[in-house]
């Protein structure tokens, strides 16, 4: 799951300032999820800033609302083109990948990032997001008794656990745990401590260069896919 | 070329010293340098730190080059946090090429903990990857296969923490490094001598040289500041209470008292092959120590 | 700043979900077991909240006569109430006794008007007659009930003891129709329906009920001192006193039975024995009396029955045989088998055989009788076999209870009007689906188990002295706490908008009840028969895509809060503090009651069912709309349903962060969510009555200083 934390309303009023119409987007996936951009939350930004403006005392925006299946699919964006019409900007609650569609489909209109697109991750619990994968396009799960060093570990380090570890946890954050602990803790569960004692090579930082592409489409005269 | 002084000593059978300073915050390098001329005849070499604890600081290899032109012997620390794999081979080619041969490869510390917070840690590569990719230079190729117009040669080692709580995966990253061409170790704060001698029992199947690294405490509030945010470092309860029952302003005396009594022992029961002295700004007090522990480098 | 409420803003949400006003609720199982179909679980909700008058006007759109019922009615809704499958029954009865005792229940007025010509008469004023009469009354006949005793109400009359229902609340009902236009002919017995016909009634409906008492078929039985129960019901009910003497028997195990045998100790005899041919497990009379019955000294000899009575010096001396249980008979109970030579003797005074009742028609009414003298009728219509003349209640079904008959007499009023207006009887409509399905053991583990308050009962040795009610009505607070134990069958959760939903496994997470699961193709079901509706996971969904299935009263919190906002822009009123409240409990009624009293200009209610139904959304709209000061008072603690406290103070959480993004004071926000709903509360409203005024002011002065 892609998840992002809602920018802080003071940042948000400041980028919405030069414009008077202002449709808030929502995205009905990964932000509804993540509780961050869904039409719950759009509706209470919404009232957020309708109070902010009030409370300004010289109210200058309307606003708007809708929320679409998913903002990174060119045909939902289709149903926006009518609504496009009568705002002068639209503020996506969507991930960045989302608010960039946005732009690229309707180039004349400005689109503001509402939310701060942060990680890959999963829920702990409800409410409490952890991130779990870097697409770093090499992965190396295999070897780390499936916990990932690229993401859990914060230099991303592949021979083992630095000095800095205590208690189990990262010398940067102490209630993150140490990942090669774990690492190393769940494969001796597995009997597979070998893994560790391997040398691994520097990362190959540009597995996929960026921007990445990924072309799943079967190529007649190559007959190959996934390139 | 030859092998370096350090290395030298490494292969002899004399108990090591050496020490480390800290560059300065600035390009104001008189202080540095009077450490260096206060300390170079005292001690088998002196390393100068890579941005400590992530602390932006004059660079190391700038800090080696002043010891060299001094006249002492200089170890390079090398840490992976700042530099791609292109900056660090070229930044040994400098070194070699300055008569700086001695290398200690380091991971170094997070971002997080320093005065930099939103840099981008680079850590293109980790200590482990960093000895392999200096004895691949050594052996006439960069890390991609290119030959190299000249090939440099160096004297490396790493760190190691045998205090550490969890210590099995310490051991397994020591033999990587040690399989990856490690010649020497100088340890994280050792404040428990039991178990640096639970190590040392694991450690002599090596042909590697170890040395303890004494940290200089100069109070208990320093000590528990550190335990709580210098990456690696744990110290003891029974050290902090010695350290509280000086009065203030007398602490550093202890603290020089504990490193000394540390060293003394080290050295006579030969616990491990010397000693690595981290005097964390109160370098000026180094001679004292090595003078209570009766310890004189060798050839001096 | 900003205390001019705004209410003239037009908004653009084109995403609210207008289709709030659906009702996809299944019909609860109470309902379902009521032969009227009484709206159990709405009435019950009203009582919770405390809205006395309203229960009783949705009782009373099922039920004519609500106050016979909540006396005496055998409640099958409390034998199918699943509250029960976690600790006991909702108190059904006593709260619909509640309601209309004290839902003004005397102010109650019908009025009705004639709009056809077609005369109706009614043979026998039972609750069967009496349902008929009204029904068609309201909808414009001109009714005849004929009575051939003097008074009205037939088996209440002159079956049900006055301690279990008095007679003014069965004179209150009968005059109800009075009122409105029913004639009434008392003292006229009909023998013959050509008679009817031919005075102008266009449709006639028996309802003569089952008042002739069965023999027992022994020798002696036409012994002076052996009376029928019924008859001797009947006389008491009518004002005769007989004179019973010391010792009494009453045989039988029914309703009449024990009816005849409390009357008999009331009436002042020494001993009383009920003798029944079976075991107490298959006594048909209501356990509740048997228990009653046994409290107030009556004596029940199980497993036995009269061969023979002999009148002897004055006395009744009778032979008596035990019994076994062998094989179950028609009735599914076990057939009672003498048991060899076990014959005894007893001597009482009087003996009262109460061993069943069966209609009894006239021959001159040429209609079609069938198995136990009943008369035979076309179920669906309610037709014998004469054109014209219908037939209900027990002269149909034999001895049943009142709330069939009132059932049978509404069918009646309603194929008769078809039969007059030359309508197609078609087969009643499908109703809505019922509910099906027990409570889980994970969810009933989740539910709070509160025990049911019984009404008060006197002391057996208190009631046995005359015929006084029996039993006593709930008081206010009693009321609300019983019937706040109602799970709310059926009305739960339901994801209405399947294609917004992202299977974010909020709602999962959020129900304390553990109800909302994964099916085997991944989407979320809330199963219909273990949600309890508390409105939680209504709230947090993200995507907004989950209702309830019936909206309580057709009011949601948006609607309300829209109509308070309207009504305070109305007013002008400053300053502005809008206060979500719950309704239930005595929250409602009492704590707030007081507030509204005494607080201060511009503290505008806005009434919810249940707090957790409160959106962050709600609150920050009340203050976009220019309140000053929002707070949310429910509960707490005493919450009906789970964990509800801790949401609200989430959300006012989540509220209070925003005030202090867009620079209010967080404090202009409050939750007053306590353990007990008590005058403190009060009293913490006040404070932030003052508290806000005082911000008010402080900007005022502020406005004042800048210009």
């Amino acid at each position: 799951m892609i998840v992002a934390q809602q920018k802080p309303l003071e940042e948000t009023r400041r980028m919405i300032a030069p414009y008077p119409r202002v449709l808030i987007l929502g995205c009905g996936t990964c932000m509804t999820v993540c509780d961050t951009g869904g039409e719950r939350e759009v509706s209470y930004l919404h009232n957020a800033l309708r109070v902010a403006q009030a409370k300004g005392g010289n109210g200058t925006h309307t606003f708007s609302e809708y929320t679409l299946k998913r903002q990174c699919d060119a045909e939902f964006l289709e149903l926006l083109a009518d609504k496009i019409k009568d705002i002068d900007v639209v503020l996506s609650l969507g991930c960045g990948i989302g608010v960039q569609a946005i732009a690229e489909r309707f180039p004349d209109i400005p689109v503001l990032p509402g939310v701060n697109t942060s990680f890959m991750g999963m829920a702990k619990e409800r409410g409490v997001w952890d991130e779990r994968c870097a697409a770093c396009g090499d992965c190396r799960l295999e070897e780390t008794a499936g916990i990932c060093p690229i993401t859990r570990c914060t230099k991303g380090i592949l021979n083992g656990p630095c000095a800095g570890t205590k208690n189990g946890k990262c010398e940067a954050n102490k209630d993150m745990d140490c990942a090669w602990v774990l690492i190393y803790k769940r494969l001796e569960r597995l009997q597979q401590l070998e893994k560790m004692r391997r040398y691994y090579p520097p990362r190959n930082f540009r597995a996929i260069p960026r921007p990445k592409r990924i072309v799943s489409k079967a190529n007649l005269n190559t007959g190959g896919s996934n390139g | 070329m030859a092998n370096s002084l350090f290395e030298e000593k490494l292969s002899s059978k004399e108990f090591l010293v050496t020490t480390e300073i800290g560059p300065p915050k600035g390009a104001d390098t008189s202080e540095t340098v009077h450490h260096i001329d206060l300390l170079k005849d005292k001690v088998d070499a002196i390393n100068i730190t890579d941005h400590q604890s992530s602390v932006m600081r004059f660079p190391s290899l700038g800090g080696c080059l002043l010891v060299k032109e001094h006249g002492g012997e200089p170890i390079f620390q090398m840490t992976c946090r700042d530099r791609n794999r292109l900056a660090l081979q070229a930044d040994l080619l400098l070194a070699y090429s300055r008569g700086i041969t001695n290398v200690l490869c380091l991971t170094g510390d997070c971002v997080d903990v320093g005065d930099h917070k939103e840099a981008k840690p680079v850590f293109d590569l980790d200590s482990v990857q960093l000895l392999k990719m200096i004895r691949t230079m050594e052996s006439g190729k960069d890390m991609s296969g290119n030959d190299l117009k000249g090939a440099p040669k160096f004297c490396v080692g790493a760190s190691i923490h045998p205090e550490a709580d969890f210590i099995e995966p310490q051991l397994i990253k020591f033999e990587k490094k040690v399989a990856a061409g490690a010649q020497f170790f100088q340890t994280q704060g050792i404040f428990d001598l039991a178990s640096l001698r639970r190590f040392m029992q694991y450690a002599s199947q090596f042909n590697v040289k170890i040395l303890a690294g004494i940290i200089v405490l100069a109070s208990a509030r320093m000590a528990k500041f550190m335990n709580e945010n210098v990456p690696g470092i744990i110290i003891s309860k029974a050290i902090i209470d010695e350290l509280a029952t000086v009065e203030k302003g007398k602490g550093l005396q202890k603290g020089i008292e504990i490193a000394s009594r540390f060293i003394k022992t080290i050295k006579e029961e030969s616990l491990c092959h010397g000693v690595h002295i981290m005097a964390v700004g109160n370098e000026k007090v180094v001679p004292e120590i090595l003078e209570a522990a009766q310890v004189v480098a060798l050839g001096h | 700043m900003y205390s001019r409420v705004n209410y003239d803003t037009q908004e653009y949400r084109p995403n609210q979900t207008e289709k709030y006003s659906l009702d996809h609720s299944l019909m609860p199982p109470c309902q379902a077991a009521c032969p009227l179909l009484m709206e159990i679980r709405e009435y019950i909700d009203l009582i919770a909240q405390g809205r006395n008058m309203e229960a009783l006007q949705v009782i009373r759109s099922g039920n004519p006569f609500p106050s016979i019922c909540a006396y005496v009615c055998t409640h099958p809704c409390e034998d199918s109430c699943r509250r029960g499958q976690v600790d006991k029954p909702v108190a059904i009865r006593a709260l619909k006794r509640f309601a209309v005792e004290f839902g003004g229940d005397r102010m109650v007025q019908a009025e009705a008007e004639t709009t056809h010509q077609e005369k109706v008469a009614i043979i026998g004023s039972g609750p069967a007659g009496l349902a008929c009469a009204y029904y068609l009354r309201k909808l414009g006949y001109p009714v005849t009930i004929f009575e051939a005793h003097s008074e009205l109400g037939g088996m209440l009359r002159v079956g049900i003891p006055q301690y279990r229902l008095p007679r003014q609340v069965l004179d209150t009902e009968v005059q109800r129709l009075t009122h409105m236009g029913v004639e009434i002919r008392t003292n006229t017995r009909v023998v013959s329906l050509d008679l009817l016909f031919d005075l102008g009634y266009k449709a006639i409906f028996i309802t003569t009920g089952a008042h002739q008492s069965l023999r027992m078929g022994i020798e002696g039985e036409e012994s002076p001192g052996v009376i029928d129960g019924a008859t001797f019901l009947r006389e008491i009910n009518l004002g005769l006193k007989p004179s019973l003497g010391d010792k009494v028997a009453v045989v039988g195990g029914g309703n009449v039975a024990i009816d005849a045998a409390r009357t008999a100790l009331r009436l002042g005899a020494c001993e009383v024995h009920i003798l029944y041919r079976r075991s107490r497990a298959e006594m048909p009379a209501d356990p509740v009396e048997v228990e009653q019955a046994l409290e107030e000294g009556v004596r029940i000899q199980f497993l036995v029955t009269p061969t023979r009575i002999k009148r002897q010096d004055g006395q009744l001396n009778m032979t008596c045989i035990r019994m076994e249980l062998g094989e179950p008979d028609d009735s599914g109970r076990r057939r009672p088998v003498p048991i060899q030579d076990s014959n005894f003797n007893n001597v009482f005074d009087t003996l009262i055989a109460a061993i069943g009742q069966a209609p009894q028609t006239p021959s001159d009414f040429h209609i079609r009788i069938g198995k136990g003298s009943t008369i035979q009728v076309d179920p669906a219509t309610l037709t014998t076999n004469r054109a014209g003349v219908f037939a209900g209640g027990d002269a149909v079904t034999g001895p049943a209870t009142v709330t069939e008959a009132l059932a049978a007499g509404r069918l009646a009023a309603s194929r008769i009007d078809d039969y007059l207006q030359h309508r197609y009887p078609l087969p009643p409509k499908e109703g809505r689906k019922s509910l099906a399905g027990d409570l889980l053991p994970r969810t009933i583990e989740m539910i709070r188990k509160i025990s049911r308050l019984e009404p008060q009962i006197l002391s057996p040795e208190a009631r046995a002295k005359d015929f006084g009610l029996v039993e006593s009505v709930y008081d206010w607070q009693a009321a609300v706490n019983e019937s706040r134990r109602c799970l709310r069958c059926g009305m739960g959760a339901e994801i209405l908008f399947q294609d917004k939903c992202a299977t974010c496994l909020t709602c999962l997470r959020v129900c304390p009840y553990h109800v909302p699961h994964l099916d085997t193709s991944g989407a979320i079901q809330i199963p219909v028969d273990q949600c309890q509706a508390c409105g939680v996971c209504v709230a947090e969904c993200p995507a907004k895509a989950i209702v309830l299935r019936k909206p309580y009263d057709r009011r949601q919190v948006t609607e309300e809060l829209n109509h308070t906002l309207k009504s305070a822009a109305e007013s002008k009123l400053k300053p502005l503090i809008i206060g979500f409240c719950c309704q239930y409990g005595l929250f409602g009624t009492g704590a707030l009651a007081s507030l509204w009293r005494k607080t201060g200009a511009g503290v505008w209610v806005v009434p919810v069912l249940c707090v957790a139904k409160v959106e962050s959304d709600h609150m920050l709209r009340a203050f976009e709309m220019g309140a000053e000061g929002v707070f949310v008072a429910g509960c707490g603690e005493q919450c009906a349903r789970e964990n509800t406290a801790d949401w609200v103070r989430q959300r006012v959480g989540k509220v209070r962060k925003t005030l202090r993004e867009i620079g209010l004071e967080p404090e202009r926000m409050q939750a007053f969510v306590s353990e007990t709903a008590n005058a403190d509360v009060a009293q913490q409203m006040d404070k932030f009555s003052d508290r806000i005024g005082n911000l008010y002011l402080a900007s005022i002065i502020m406005q004042e200083v800048k210009r």
